[in-house]
């Protein structure tokens, strides 16, 4: 089946999401290409093993109506049937953008694909990871936006020989553009990760969870409800709408496991809960679960390591 | 200028979501979704500073429009929405396609949106409305700044960027990105009076079909029956004790 996966770029190479994804295209035996976009100016990206096109935007014009638009000819052009994305904030934008031009209904959280002949079945996980949602696509395109971590990353060895196309500007011009600084071990890899959640009343008592991340050398998440509150950036957030975390040892501190959190952290490989409610659902993924109060829990650890 | 927001009544998010041949069950009272409170707060905010009609669209069905209701008592002017049987399960670009035709009804300047349901998670819709009108999209916006100008803060996978809000546009508002007023007695006893137009779909152009089949739903056993303990003050060397034989330290 002729594939497209839309690639992106971290730290000048391809992102961990897009190498999982070429991994589960290599394992399938898929006819595939990537297209990668992203702003870069010598990214290494390209691949002995299979063709790469660099879509070359600005970062000061919001391009992705005319970055849409090379894509859909491509994918009408070459006859692809399977368009593969990671789950993120610009392959969810461009798939969504290209459904509407291939007119096919994209599949979003997918966790795992099968190929069979011409028929693309998808799993999707839902209720917080307690079920498997199986469906069929029927039409000639099947565009999936496949959730981090579903699949090991490739290893393949990248270089800079790839064909580059530039963007034209939109007239939306981008400004102030910010960097999040990523200092310490962060989500998407650490082998420690621990996370705070409405349990831990206020953001004032973060600095605990902080003290304990630093000592463990863990990276810090939160759950939706203290993102929104304001406690933490988006980007720290674990969940079903943000990161999904598979570390050694994950650390829920307050947390009481909304169907939202679990999704995103239920196969780190040893949980660690501390909750007051001995009936939070967290307790049933726990390995280890304390019910008692973080916040004197905590600093006790801190204390004693 | 004319502000729409598309807002979707779920079922209430606290109960455990139920599916009935791959479809979510949708009981008669059903609530509006959280995350459409902050594309509603942002299209109030608008209009305290320009002067616009804000309107919900909604697709669904309808019940007892308790979730409408919540939307106006925001203060929200009017509501119009579409409930046909032929749209159960609906995939996210028909969804987005009945939206389209919604605010075109409307004559939106601007539609806005929260980032994805509560109940599907799709995350789609926003960006294939906009798509579907030609224009913009400004996604995952979490901070609006309301000058003479108006400024939009995106969220981005390295950090955030800012635009400029172009006079026609489809916006997306993260959760956490302005806080949602909440409505007072007054808000919601003058909600009662707003107009809830119920829109026919043999009157909009709907050029999208299903796409997904259904096959099954499988519930995996997740329980770990682990180890629980409970805190008489000395948990935490339970904890430092684990740590050590992980050989985290």
């Amino acid at each position: 089946m002729k594939t497209l996966i839309l690639g992106e770029i971290l730290n000048e190479t391809l992102s961990s999401g897009t190498l999982e994804i070429i991994k589960k295209a290599q394992d399938e035996n898929l006819d595939f290409q990537v297209i990668t976009i992203g702003s870069s100016d010598a990214p290494k990206i390209g691949s002995e093993s299979f063709k790469q096109t660099y879509i070359k935007r600005s970062s000061e014009s919001l391009q992705f109506g005319n970055v849409t638009d090379l894509i859909t000819k491509i994918v009408n052009d070459e006859g692809i049937n399977l368009i593969l994305g990671s789950s993120t904030y610009l392959c969810r934008d461009l798939i969504s953008f290209i459904s509407v031009d291939l007119n096919s209904s994209p599949v979003s959280n997918v966790i795992d694909f099968e190929i069979n002949g011409d028929a693309v079945s998808t799993i999707n996980s839902i209720n917080g990871g307690e079920s498997l949602y199986k469906s069929k696509i029927a039409s000639n395109h099947s565009l999936l936006l496949v959730r981090p971590k579903s699949f090991e990353p490739a290893d393949v060895e990248l270089n800079d020989n790839f064909e580059t196309i530039d963007v034209e500007n939109s007239d939306v011009a981008i400004f102030d553009i910010y960097k999040e600084e990523k200092t310490g071990p962060q989500l998407e890899d650490s082998k420690v990760v621990i996370s705070a959640g409405r349990g831990m009343v206020d953001k004032e008592n973060l600095v605990i969870v902080e003290e304990l991340a630093s000592k463990l050398n863990a990276a810090i998440g939160g759950t939706r409800a203290i993102v929104d509150a304001g406690w933490m950036p988006y980007s720290q957030q674990v969940g079903q709408t943000g990161k999904t975390v598979k570390p050694d040892v994950y650390i829920a501190c307050g947390i009481s496991g909304a169907t939202q959190h679990q999704v995103g952290m239920k196969d780190s490989k040893f949980i660690i809960a501390i909750n007051k409610d001995e009936e939070a659902p967290i307790f049933q993924l726990a390995d280890l679960g304390i019910v008692g109060d973080t916040l004197s829990v905590i600093p006790k650890i801190n204390q004693n390591l | 200028m004319n502000i729409t927001v598309c807002a979707k009544q779920i079922p209430d998010p606290a109960n455990e979501t139920s599916y009935d041949n791959g479809i979510i069950v949708r009981p008669e009272e059903q609530v509006l979704d959280d995350t459409d409170r902050y594309g509603i707060e942002v299209a109030l905010q608008l209009k305290e500073k320009f002067d616009a009609e804000v309107t919900i669209i909604s697709m669904g069905p309808a019940g007892t429009m308790k979730g409408l209701q919540q939307a106006l008592q925001m203060g929200a002017d009017k509501a119009l929405y579409v409930d046909d049987d032929s749209l159960k399960g609906a995939n996210s670009l028909m969804t987005a396609n009945v939206l389209s035709e919604l605010a075109k009804t409307t004559n939106a300047d601007i539609v806005i949106f929260g980032t994805e349901s509560t109940d599907g998670y799709s995350g789609t819709v926003p960006q294939q409305v906009s798509r579907f009108l030609n224009l913009n999209c400004i996604s995952y916006v979490k901070a609006i700044e309301i000058g003479d100008d108006v400024s939009l803060t995106r969220q981005t996978s390295e950090g955030s960027e800012k635009v400029k809000m172009p006079q026609n546009c489809v916006i997306s508002v993260t959760a956490g990105g302005v806080e949602p007023r909440y409505p007072n007695f007054k808000d919601i006893m003058a909600a009662k009076s707003k107009p809830i137009e119920k829109v026919e779909l043999s009157t909009l152009n709907i050029t999208t079909e299903q796409n997904l089949e259904f096959m099954s739903i499988e519930a995996l056993e997740n329980s770990k029956n682990g180890e629980k303990i409970t805190d008489e003050g000395e948990a935490f060397q339970i904890i430092v004790d684990k740590l050590k034989e992980l050989k985290v330290i």
